[in-house]
This record gives structure tokens, sequence and C-alpha cells, in this order.
């Protein structure tokens, strides 16, 4: 800024202005905070601190009917719920199993939905329109139809197999695979990262794509230099989506998955009503929490971002 | 003083809307209504609603009986909370009978009323394990587990569980049971190869009480079952998710052998989604295990009078055969000696004086725990 406000101008009351409205702007923005800190945030403490071993008041139930329930052995707590499940022979293997398929699965939906988005971008027309049409109608498929729809497929007597028979080929029952939980991850987060991606790369202007062109530049560096860094703002948030989406997964690792290692999820229900080892249940909750919160990190890193390049902030 | 009673008063019955909701009166219930909870399957929803309450009615015509209908249990974490936070503000919960799981985990925390033979003499016809095992829940009816095989592929079905082991490793892919946290079915076939190694004293402990001196013992059961990898279905120890999933695999004819419940492959037979060909058997030494349904008396119900007339009459002779001939085909709990002979007939198979009774709840919480940690993918 190289001029100020001294005196009362314009541009003076348009700031009064701007304060007033943020006021408003608190005010409106207030409910769904409210809701948040009763309804999300008081729960996620109380599950806290059950974790490190507060077993009274509204966790004194719970404390009751759960197994294996570790109280508090110092002021702070105590260390051994989140000790047992690192130890615990099952925990490490889903961890891994989670991140894998969580890199995997992003990785391959962002690519996909990225080829898809180009194709609509550069080609356009109708047959485009129709391919991205029909890319989003998995958004509309619930996902337990989806995962049993995926299973019938691929199992002993799935689609797959029965076809390949006919040519006397033995396909392989890839159900209760980590590919399996790989493929219908895809299935069901790919809609909305072509969504994204798409309008992303929509919003780039035809002038700078056809400059480009008139400078003899490739395809290749025209999506290089050009459209990957003007849309990378709706990239990173598709990606960052897709991947927390897929990290906390449940009924597709479920359907899909193998028994042991399965992706944290299930393990998490498996250990909450099954093992009734509720506190161990949040402990991998935290864990899981975390994990996704790096993601975010990513998500606000690219808003920050963008809102620096368009001078937001 | 009375400022402050009235204030506990007033939040208590803010916290009683919050925590029961509307569909109960505020007033207690009068002693002539029974509040009963149904937490299960529609199957169960109709034998109450069409069997068991016109007949307690037509019997005790003083009586009024309320029923909620908790679809598979979907509310039963907010009923069970709904029950312990009257307790603790010392109101009626609204419930005085329950037929559900949540009745277990009231058991658990102490809030169920104990049922006596005294006040209910019903209750001396049923298996003495089977009651103390309920810890305050009453049995009144039961599945067991069986084999069902393909008899078109399976001349000769095991007897024995030897057998039925040495049968699994000689047809490699040919037998399967679901994962023992995904249905009772699975489960059941876990427990009784574990229990191949325990004396009957240690497996009698098991099922009153948690036992994690006996649970040591299991080593050997759980290597057992890891040898099964390879020769289950799959042949990569893997396992079908839940009790539907063995019954599709035997259906789709992937399997030859699997463990299913009683009631289940019933239905699907009567359904016409499980082929003829398919039979069930029951296996000895030990048996596959069986699993009774429970009623629950809340502690603090406001009609726990009526509540044991209710569940006392369910237990008579009357309503047991009701049980067995009625559309769910359901095992009776009493002794046979005392039902219909002609129907008894048809459940001479299902030994019910010898049926082995599930671990009690924590042992076979760890019991599943232990298995997913031993066997699968192993």
């Amino acid at each position: 800024m190289t001029t100020t406000n001294t005196v009362a101008t314009k541009e003076g009351f348009a700031e009064i202005k701007t304060a007033k409205l943020s006021t408003l702007g608190f005010f409106m923005a207030l409910p769904p905070v409210l809701v948040i800190i009763v309804f999300v945030g008081l729960p996620i403490f109380v599950a806290f601190i059950f974790s490190i071993g507060y077993t009274g008041g509204p966790n004194r139930v719970i404390s009751i009917i759960g197994q294996d329930i570790f109280q508090k052995n110092k002021w702070w707590g105590t260390p051994d719920a989140y000790l047992t499940v690192f130890r615990d022979a099952r925990f490490l293997p889903d961890l891994a199993l989670t991140l894998v398929v969580t890199f995997l699965s992003t990785f391959v939906v962002l690519v996909m939905s990225l080829g898809m988005a180009l194709y609509q971008r550069i080609k356009g027309g109708k047959i485009a329109s129709i391919l991205s049409m029909l890319s989003l109608v998995p958004l509309f498929v619930p996902v337990v139809i989806a995962a049993y729809a995926i299973a019938q497929f691929y199992n002993g007597v799935g689609f797959m197999r029965t076809f390949m028979a006919q040519f006397g080929i033995e396909f392989p029952i890839i159900t209760a695979t980590r590919n399996a939980i790989v493929i219908g991850t895809i299935w069901t987060s790919l809609p909305f990262a072509i969504l994204m991606i798409t309008s992303g790369l929509q919003s780039v202007p035809n002038a700078l794509i056809e400059t480009a062109q008139d400078a003899g530049a490739s395809f290749m560096r025209i999506v290089r230099t050009i459209l990957i860094p003007l849309a990378f703002v709706p990239i990173v948030i598709a990606g960052t989506f897709t991947a927390i989406g897929i990290m906390g997964s449940f009924t597709v690792p479920l359907f899909l998955g193998p028994n042991q290692p399965t992706m944290l999820g299930v393990e998490i229900s498996n250990f909450f009503t099954a093992y009734n080892r509720p506190q161990q249940s949040i402990v991998m909750a935290f864990i899981i929490f975390a994990a996704a919160s790096g993601i975010a990190v990513l998500y606000i890193w690219a808003n920050i971002r963008s809102a620096k390049q368009s001078g937001r902030i | 003083m009375i400022k402050s009673k009235r204030m506990k008063s007033a939040v208590v019955a803010v916290m009683a809307t919050f925590a029961i909701g509307s569909s109960v009166p505020t007033a207690p219930a009068a002693s002539t209504t029974i509040e009963l909870l149904i937490a299960a399957d529609t199957n169960i929803q109709t034998l109450w609603e069409t069997v068991f309450i016109p007949a307690f009615v037509k019997e005790y015509p003083q009586y009024k009986v309320n029923v909620t209908f908790d679809r598979n249990g979907l509310r039963e974490a907010q009923n069970t909370a709904k029950i312990i936070a009257a307790k603790e503000t010392r109101r009626d919960p609204g419930v005085d009978l329950i037929d559900g799981g949540m009745a277990a985990r009231l058991a658990v925390a102490g809030l169920l009323y104990r049922p006596s033979a005294n006040l209910m003499p019903n209750l001396r016809d049923v298996s003495k394990v089977l009651v103390k095992q309920g810890n305050g829940q009453i049995p009144y009816r039961a599945s067991t587990v069986l084999l069902a095989y393909n008899s078109k592929n399976v001349t000769k079905a095991p007897t024995t569980l030897n057998e039925l082991l040495t049968w699994i490793k000689a047809n490699p892919g040919k037998f399967s049971y679901n994962v023992p946290s995904g249905g009772g079915s699975g489960y059941s076939f876990v427990q009784t190869v574990v229990d191949m190694n325990l004396t009957a004293a240690e497996r009698l402990a098991m099922s009153v009480g948690p036992d994690k001196t006996i649970q040591t013992k299991w080593a050997k059961g759980l290597e057992t079952l890891k040898d099964l990898n390879k020769f289950t279905y799959g042949k990569n120890g893997t396992y079908p998710a839940n009790n539907t999933a063995t019954l599709n695999l035997l259906s789709t004819g992937e399997i030859d052998m699997g463990t299913v419940w009683s009631d289940q492959f019933a239905s699907a037979r009567a359904a016409g989604t499980m082929p003829a060909n398919i039979k069930v058997t029951a296996i000895k030494s030990p048996s596959l295990t069986g699993g009774p349904a429970w009623l629950g008396i809340p502690i603090n119900g406001g009609n726990r009078t009526g509540a044991r007339l209710l569940a006392n009459f369910v237990l008579s002779p009357a309503m047991q055969n009701a049980i067995m001939g009625g559309a769910l085909k359901g095992i009776p709990v009493v002794k046979l000696s005392k039902l219909d002979p002609v129907l008894a007939e048809g459940f001479k198979d299902v030994d019910v004086t010898d049926m082995r009774a599930p671990y009690f709840g924590a042992n076979s919480d760890d019991l599943k725990s232990a298995w997913s940690l031993a066997v699968p993918g192993k």
C-alpha cells in the first residue's frame, strides 16, 4: 500500500462499512460454529480424556461395559491405552494398509480425473461431455451398493471369473485382497475428483491456451506450465478430500478387503463392538485423526497460497 | 432447599426429555400396562404381536402390553443410555421387559432384575447353566449352529469335530466359516475348535464368567485354526464376513461345507434361496454351540411384577410349543418332555439339554480378538 486514508474519504467510509459487515458475518457464522463445538468438539474432548484414562463422569457407563479399560495413574492420565494399541500385532499392519491404500488410490484418482478433465478442456465436444457425465454416475450410487456390486463382479462366481472361464482362463478371485479395496475406493472417489478438477480447468482462460499454442508450445507443455499451475488449488482440494475420505472409509474395506490386516475404519469398529475395547478403538480414531490432519494442512496451505496470489491476504 | 430440589427435578425433567424422547409418558406407567421393548428383526416382532401377547392378554385380561419396536436394535445405545439415565435420576425408564441384545449390556452393568424360580415357576424347566450364564437375563428361545453340507458332493457327513477337521484337510477350498466377529455361526466353529483342548469343567467356567487363566489354553486350538488357512475357501486365510456370506457360498456351490445358524438355514430354505441338496447335521465331541435369545427386566422398571408374569408366560409349555411350531421354527429352552411330543420330535437331533453354551460375553470378545490376531492372513 502506498497511500493511507488520513482524512474522511469515500474509502474511509467504505472501511467502516466493511467493519460492520464483518460483525454481521461473525454472527452469521456463529450457529454452525456453536453446533460444531457442542456436538462435535465436546464429544471429541470427552473421547480424548477417556483415551488417556479419565473414566469418570460422562465416561463412567462405557468404562463399566468395556473391557481392558486403563484408568489414569498420574495427574494427567495414562499413556497405557496408546501403548497397548501400538504393541498390538494388528495395529501397525492395519496402519500400513490404510496409508498404502490412501496414497495409491488418491494418486490413481488424481491421474485419472486429470486425464478426463484435460480431455474435456482441450478436446471438448459431444463425446467428452457424454464421458464426463457417465463418470459422475458413481456419485449417485450409495457406497454400500457399489461395494456389494464390485464384490459380486470379482468374487468366486462373479462376472470376471465366469466370463474368462468361457475361454478357459482362470481369473483370480480378487475379493478379500488389498487390490479389491483399491479398486473400490477409486470407483467411489473418482466422480468428486473429476467434478472438482474439471471445473478447475474450465476456469483457465482460453486466451492463455491459444496464445501458448500460437507460440508453438506442445500439448504437454501447455498442460505442465499453464493448465496444472492455474488449476493447482482445485487439484489439491480434490486430492485432500479424496485422501481423507479414503483414509476413513469403512464399507469398501469391510466388503472387499481381507479379514486381516484391514483398514483402520473397520478395525476401529471391530475393537469397539466385537472385541468390546472402546478405549483402544478411540485411540485408533485419534491416530487416524492425526493422519488426516496432516493431509488437511496441505489443504489449508493450498488455500492460503491461492488467497495470497489473488491478494486477499 | 425446596428451591434446589425444584431445580433438581427441573434438570431431571429436561434430562429425561432428552433421554426418553416423546414416546414414553412422563407419569409412571400404570401397573396394568407392561412396556415391552423389542430390539430384533421383524420375525420376532411378529412372534410377540401375533402369538405371545394375544395369548397373554387372554390369560391375564387385567394387563395391557404396549410394544415399542426397535428394528434390529438400531437404537440400542440410546435405549441403554435411557435406562441407565433413568436409574441415575431414580425415574421410571418406561421399559419393563426387553427382548434384545441390550439386555446383555444391562446385565453386565448390574441393571437387571434377577429372576428366581420362586417368582417365575417356569424357570425351573430351563437349563440351570443357561440361567446362570444369563447373569440376570432370562433365556426364552434358542437357535443352534449346525454343519451344512452339499449332499451331492459329500456322501458321508462328518459326525465329530475330528472327522470334520479331517474332511476339511482332505477337500481343500471346500469348507469355510465366517469371521467370528461378523456372526455367531463362524464364532461357534472357532469356539468349538478351541474347546477341544479344554476340560468340561473349564468349558463350564468359561461360560459363566471371565477367566483369563483358562484363555491361555486357547493357543493350541488357534494353532489348529491357523493350519486350516490353506484348506479353507480361498486357501489364503480369508474368511466370509458374516453369517449370510457363508450361506451364499453354500447356495452357489462354491463350498461344500460350512457352519450355519439353524434358524437362518430354515428361513433360507423356506424362502427358496437354499437348494434342497444342502443338508444340515449336528456334530459331536464337542458339538457346535447354540445361542439363546434373552429377555431382561430392568431393575428400575415401573412394572416389574407384570414383566415377570409375561416372561414366565413365554416360558410356559404352550408358548414354547408355539415357538417350535410357528413360522420361526425356533428351539424351545424348556425341557422337551414338557412339550408337545409331535413338535418336539423335530428337535430331537438338536439336543437342547446338551446344547453347548457359548462363552460368557467377556471371554467371547477376547476369543474374537485372539482369533483375529492368530488366524486370518497368517
